[in-house]
Parts: structure tokens; C-alpha cells; sequence
């Protein structure tokens, strides 16, 4: 298993963003769906290590990033990308993924080719060398997520990745999402219920910091069926495990 | 968006490779940040208005000081680092909120390389830029320098504690805009390092001052660069050493203070920030036992090197004059100036029974007084020997009018004087007559810009009161041709004895 979880929680103050969230999951598309403030991005900041645990236990990779050892090794296979992606206006798109590989201790002599890939299956390779300042939100989306698989990932966590992409870029999305769970763990937390349906093979759904729902897509689909709203019927599914989880 | 083709981007073995080529190839990983940091840096962009300050500020101002080399390094240290200061600050500020300001804080967290050394490649970045221009307004200064001076080479101390303070500007900048990432942090850090910087500059009193410490100061605070200082004698680095001490002992604990927030690393930068206030806190120390050396440099003992007291060899450069006035080589543009000044009393009293056969430049003997005053004085009370003023030409504003008065004020009348008067020891224990005083005046010839009061001290010691008939005398005296004068001279001097009558209305005394 890529992500083992058991009991996690996490506090900000007096508040319980992740109330104990047990969840193992290895390679392939994991999509973590809620509303807001379910505690899909603070679960997601644990996993990237930028922020600790206030209790439970988590192993990534194998490893306890609660050490300094290993959380370096499992930051070299890591891939991020925030739900608020902040980017320096003067680089361009190339030397925004470089600084980024250079941050996750790729080897230097690998960096041009890694960038050079990364930028060309996020579609941006006619863009290299364009000013982020320049581009639209949807480029940038896509800037941050070259920045984000440029390390090849063993575990790719992607917070509202499809955020601002256009209809065309998310198809393309999705089919990216779903060759990269081929070799790699990838948590992806959305909104979109039909992200989830297109390129997940498991997913879970929280609400109000934990796991009311884990499973695959077609079994959140099934739920839908008796008391579920929505136009989609994984958006029924996603309604009504809600519903019966706050009941 | 491809899906297809995924890169071989084969990961680093995570062990059995050599330390060595581990070594090599994280040195390469940061070879890599720090060539991209360098091309995105706002310190970069800012070289222009670092340019253009120093041009404006300083390089018109020490380039109109007269071309010594002790001039326009000392000058050089006062200003630079002014200069640099508001460009250099602010740029390292911007450049350390960086991560705060764009939000990119989570992103860069989630990855491997320290946080210590990513934000240790943004400084070296920003102060590699700063260090540049830095460097760039030294070349240009003594490239000048070089093709005007007459004598020497450049002192580089001076350079040297200015590029010394660039890294601590950029660290105090770099890691305010660290810790405290919002848009006022800029122009907040940049206020406090300049007033910072010009306080140090105001508070130091006498040579036991702590604020010598300061790397805006070169030398004695209250002379600072004077042309007879470090000319004579080596410029001494002593005070140089305590100021590049403390500006890297405080570089070194300001980006040590940085990485106590990394919890792995605590311990080191914890270490790394103790010894660098250790350091500069000695240095502070160390400035604080300075003392005045009489050649007009600060020594501090703990510091000092002996064999630096030693005089600098040289050649005089000498004048082509009835009697040869011989100057240090670094001061030969003067020259000229000079004889002009007291070329009239050089003919007058070549050839005399008693005139020296040259007059050469002796150093000044500095000595501190009172707060930060300093008195200058002759290295002698002969004729043969004067110290030129250090308000030379072009030295804080002086014109060649003042020089030549002043030169007329000391080396005219110490000439005058001597010749009339007699050298060491033959002065009357009465003091001098109203007669040779009337000589004394009617024989150097002050220029038009010499008013009343700058000879006022010299009233009644070698000059006659003004109104009283020794001076009524004294500009018959004047009036007369420079051969009559002369002739006078000859016979009156050459009787074997000094002129010593007390006649009031005539400076046709009788000889004894």
C-alpha cells in the first residue's frame, strides 16, 4: 500500500478539520470527494507532509514522514498540487517545473528532459518559455500540474486539479490522470463527481472530517438510486450518502 | 494533455552510490537553482538604480577629490555601502517574502530540498547580483583612480569591507522578507537599514567608540580620508579587519537565524547563529579598544601588526625652483600649486646666508582630542621641513586660492620667519622685533583671498598688529621690487647676524 492511514486527525485551534480518517489505498486513481470544509484539503496537506498529524498514524510509501529521513524520501516521490496555486509571475513554464524538479532533488543531469516531458503532456510544450505572468488560469492549472508529475510520482495528490480547465483539457485530463495511475498512487479531491466517474478507480467521500463513503465509483452510483438528488447519477450517489451520513 | 509516453525519468538509486558522486551530483542540483535563481532575481533589475545612485550620490563626489589613492578609497568606503544600501535591502526583502507574497508557501513545503537551502539559493542569488554591482562601482572608481594618481597603488580594505557589507545587507533584507512576508516588509526593512546605517555613522565619538564598528567608517571618524593619511605610512587594515568581522559575523547569524525554524537543523543553525554574534559582538568589542595612531589611523591592539607602523619608501618629486620644494609622490599634482603659493618667497630668499638648499614634505603628527576633534601638526619647526595642509585641492570643497593662502600661512611665513628670525634656538628670548616683524610681512606675499582674521594668530608672534608702523613698514616693504627686496635682504642678512633692531618706522633695522 502507497497511503496507509489509521485514525488521523488534525486541529486547527479548536476545530477538528480531520476526525479521525482511517484509509489504504495503492496504485491507481483515488478521488476524495465532499462538500466544503469536509476536510478534503487538510487530509491532503497531511498527505503531502506540509503539515503534521495531530494524532494517528500515517505511512506513505512505506514510510513515516513523521521523520526527517524518510519524509525527504517520500517528498522526492512526491507530486503536489495545491488547491490555491501560487507561481512566481517572472519565470517562465519551463523554469517554473525546473525549480520544482530542482526542489525535489532531481538528479540534475535528468532535469531538462523531465521538464521538457512534463511540459509537453500538459500540453504547454509550444509555451516553454512564455512568462507565467501571460497565461490564463487554466495554463496555469496545467503549469502546476506539470510542476507536479515532472518527478515521475510514486504518489500524485492533486487538490481541485480540473479547476479553470476547459472541457477539452479536462477530457485530456482525465486520460493523463488514468495512464499515471498505471504506475502510481494518484489522490485526486474534487468537486466534480464526473472527474471521479471518468478516471477513478476508488473512491471515498468525506464530510465533516471523515470517511462517510469508500468504495468505487459504481458503488457510490448504486447509492443514488433510492434517496440521491442530481443530474448524474453518481451525483445522486454523492447526495445521498451525504444525506444519510448527516441523518 | 498526453497521456501517452511517460518520460524515463529513472529515479536516483537511493543507496550504493559513492558519497563522492552523491556530493557531485547534489552540488550540480544546486548549481542549477542558483543559475535559475540568478536569472529570475530582482536584485538583477535593480543594478540600474544601484548605478545610478552611486553616480549621483558618490562617484561625482569622489571622483572631484583629488586623485590619491588614500582619498578615493577612503571616500569610496563612506559612500558605497549608502548607496547600495535602499536597492540592495529592498531587493533581498522582495526576494525573501517571495514564497509568503505569491502563496507559494505550500507548494515548496511538499518538497525535498530543505527550506533552509532553498531560501540560502535565493540570497546567495540576490547577494551574488548585489555583490556585482558592488564590485562594478569599485572597478570604475580605481580604474580612474589608477590612470590619474601619481603615486601608489589602491588600498583595498576600503573595497573590501564594502563588499563585505553587501551579504550582510542582503541577509538582513532577505530574511526580514522571510519572517515577515507581506508587501510592507520592502520598504518597512529597507528604512531601517538605511537609518540604521547613517545612525552608526553619527554616533561615534573619539577612537575608543564601539561605532567605529561601522562599515561605513574608514579611519578616524572625525578626519577620515585625509591626504596625510596612509601615505606616509600603510594604510592600516586594522579597523578594516573588526568591520569585515562584524558585517560577516552578522551575515552569518542572520542566516543562521533562518534555519532555527527547521526543526531537523535547529541544532546547527542554532550553532551557526551563536558563532556569527559571537563574532560580531568581538569585533564590536574590538573597535572599542581602538586608539588614534599619530599618523592618523586607528590601531587596535589586538589587531595590530608592528611591521605596518613602518614608513612607505619613496622618491620625492621636487620642483624645479630657486630653492627645490620636494613633495611624497602622491603629492605631486600639487606641485605646481605650490610653487606657485610661495614661488615669490622661494626667489626672494634663494641663495640667502641661512636658506635652506630644499624644502621637503614631512607627515603631519595627528593627535585626538576631545570627542572627535583632531589636531594636525608639523613634523617639524624648520624651513627645511612643512607639512602640507590636508585641505588640498578639491578636498571637500577647497579651492586653490585656499590652498595657496594656507600654504602662504605656514610655509611662506615658516620660510619668512626663519630666514629673518633665525632656525631653532636663535629666537630672542624678548621675542622678535617690531623691524623683523615688518620684514617677516612685507616678504610673503599673501594672496587677495587672505582676510584679517585667518592671520590673527600669528599677530604679534610673526607678523606686526595690524595699523601699528611695523605694518605700515612691512607694506613699504612689499612695495618694494623683488630685486630691491632681495638685495635688501642679502645685505642685511648676510652681516653675519639675523636682523634684530626694534625700529618702528623703517625695515631698514639696524644690523648688530
Amino acid at each position: 500500500m502507497n497511503v496507509e492511514i489509521t485514525d488521523l486527525t488534525r486541529r486547527f485551534g479548536r476545530n477538528l478539520a480531520v476526525a479521525g480518517v482511517s484509509l489504504e489505498t495503492g496504485p491507481g486513481v483515488f478521488g476524495l470527494l465532499g462538500p466544503n470544509g469536509a476536510g478534503k484539503t487538510t487530509l491532503l496537506r497531511m498527505m503531502a507532509t506540509v503539515i503534521p498529524p495531530s494524532s494517528g498514524r500515517l505511512r506513505l510509501l512505506g514510510r513515516d514522514p513523521g521523520a526527517y529521513g524518510p519524509r525527504r524520501e517520500v517528498r522526492r516521490r512526491l507530486g503536489y498540487l495545491p488547491q490555491n496555486l501560487g507561481y512566481y509571475p517572472g519565470f517562465t513554464v519551463a523554469e517554473f517545473v525546473e525549480y520544482f524538479a530542482l526542489l525535489k532533488e532531481m538528479p540534475a543531469a535528468q532535469v531538462p528532459a523531465a521538464v521538457a516531458t512534463a511540459v509537453e503532456r500538459v500540453d504547454l510544450g509550444g509555451r516553454a518559455r512564455t512568462k507565467l505572468r501571460t497565461l490564463s488560469g487554466g495554463m496555469l492549472r496545467r503549469v502546476g500540474i506539470a510542476q507536479a508529475i515532472v518527478n515521475e510520482p510514486e504518489l500524485l495528490l492533486l487538490d481541485e486539479p480540473t479547476a479553470g480547465l476547459d472541457p477539452e483539457q479536462r477530457v485530456h485530463f482525465r486520460a493523463l490522470l488514468r495512464d499515471l495511475g498505471q504506475r502510481a498512487t494518484v489522490v485526486v479531491s474534487t468537486h466534480l463527481v464526473e472527474d471521479v466517474g471518468a478516471a477513478c478507480s476508488q473512491v471515498a467521500l468525506m464530510d465533516q472530517g471523515k470517511i462517510v463513503f469508500h468504495g468505487t465509483p459504481a458503488e457510490l452510483t448504486a447509492r443514488g438510486t433510492e434517496r440521491g438528488t442530481g443530474d448524474a447519477p453518481l451525483e445522486r450517489g454523492y447526495t445521498a450518502v451525504l444525506a444519510a451520513a448527516r441523518s | 494533455m498526453t497521456a501517452a509516453t511517460a518520460p524515463a525519468a529513472p529515479r536516483p538509486a537511493p543507496t550504493g552510490r559513492s558519497a563522492r558522486r552523491g556530493a557531485a551530483a547534489a552540488a550540480l542540483g544546486s548549481g542549477r537553482l542558483l543559475r535559475l535563481e540568478l536569472r529570475r532575481n530582482a536584485m538583477l533589475w535593480l543594478l540600474p538604480v544601484v548605478f545610478a545612485l552611486f553616480w549621483y550620490n558618490g562617484y561625482r563626489e569622489i571622483m572631484a577629490l583629488p586623485p590619491m589613492w588614500n582619498l578615493r578609497a577612503m571616500s569610496l568606503q563612506n559612500r558605497l555601502l549608502f548607496d547600495l544600501a535602499v536597492p540592495v535591502t529592498a531587493a533581498a526583502a522582495w526576494m525573501g517574502s517571495r514564497e509568503g507574497r505569491r502563496g507559494i508557501a505550500d507548494l515548496v513545503a511538499g518538497t525535498a530540498r530543505p527550506r533552509w537551502s532553498r531560501q540560502l539559493a535565493g540570497w546567495a542569488a540576490t547577494t551574488a547580483w548585489a555583490e556585482a554591482g558592488c564590485l562594478a562601482c569599485v572597478a570604475v572608481v580605481y580604474l580612474m583612480t589608477a590612470r590619474q594618481a601619481s603615486w601608489g597603488g589602491p588600498p583595498w580594505w576600503p573595497a573590501v569591507v564594502s563588499a563585505a557589507g553587501v551579504p550582510m545587507l542582503t541577509a538582513i533584507g532577505f530574511a526580514a522578507g522571510a519572517w515577515f512576508p507581506g508587501r510592507f516588509v520592502t520598504p518597512l526593512a529597507t528604512v531601517v537599514v538605511f537609518f540604521g546605517l547613517a545612525f552608526g555613522t553619527q554616533a561615534a565619538s573619539g577612537d575608543h567608540s564601539y561605532w567605529q564598528i561601522s562599515p561605513l567608517t574608514a579611519g578616524a571618524v572625525d578626519i577620515g580620508a585625509a591626504p596625510g593619511v596612509a601615505t606616509f605610512y600603510r594604510y592600516l587594515p586594522d579597523l578594516s579587519i573588526a568591520q569585515v568581522m562584524f558585517t560577516a559575523g552578522l551575515t552569518v547569524a542572520v542566516l543562521g537565524a533562518l534555519g532555527i525554524s527547521a526543526a531537523r537543523m535547529r541544532w546547527l543553525a542554532v550553532v551557526i547563529t551563536a558563532v556569527g554574534l559571537t563574532a560580531a559582538g568581538t569585533a564590536v568589542a574590538l573597535a572599542g579598544t581602538g586608539r588614534f595612531d599619530p599618523h592618523g589611523m586607528i590601531v587596535i591592539p589586538a589587531l595590530h601588526n608592528a611591521a605596518s607602523d613602518q614608513p612607505v619608501r619613496y622618491t620625492p618629486a621636487c620642483s624645479h625652483t630657486p630653492i627645490p620644494v620636494c613633495v611624497h609622490p602622491a603629492f605631486a599634482t600639487f606641485l605646481p600649486a605650490m610653487t606657485a603659493a610661495v614661488g615669490p618667497e622661494l626667489t626672494e630668499f634663494a641663495g640667502l646666508p641661512g636658506a635652506p638648499a630644499r624644502i621637503s614634505q614631512v607627515t603631519a603628527v595627528y593627535r585626538q582630542v576631545s570627542g572627535n576633534g583632531i589636531t594636525v601638526s608639523g613634523g617639524g619647526t624648520s624651513a627645511a621641513a612643512f607639512v602640507v595642509p590636508d585641505q588640498v585641492p578639491g578636498w571637500l570643497g577647497t579651492t586653490g586660492g585656499e590652498f595657496a593662502a594656507q600654504l602662504d600661512e605656514g610655509m611662506g611665513i615658516q620660510l619668512a620667519s626663519d630666514m629673518i628670525l633665525g632656525g631653532d634656538g636663535q629666537q630672542s628670548a624678548s621675542g622678535p622685533g617690531q623691524a623683523q616683524l615688518a620684514v617677516i610681512a612685507g616678504s610673503v606675499r599673501f594672496p587677495s583671498s587672505v582676510e584679517s582674521r585667518d592671520l590673527a594668530p600669528l599677530y604679534g608672534r610673526l607678523l606686526p598688529q595690524p595699523g601699528i608702523p611695523a605694518d605700515r613698514a612691512a607694506r613699504r616693504f612689499a612695495a618694494l621690487s623683488p630685486a630691491a627686496r632681495h638685495a635688501w635682504l642679502a645685505g642685511h642678512l648676510g652681516c653675519g647676524a639675523r636682523c634684530t633692531g626694534t625700529g618702528t618706522t623703517t625695515a631698514r633695522s639696524r644690523c648688530r
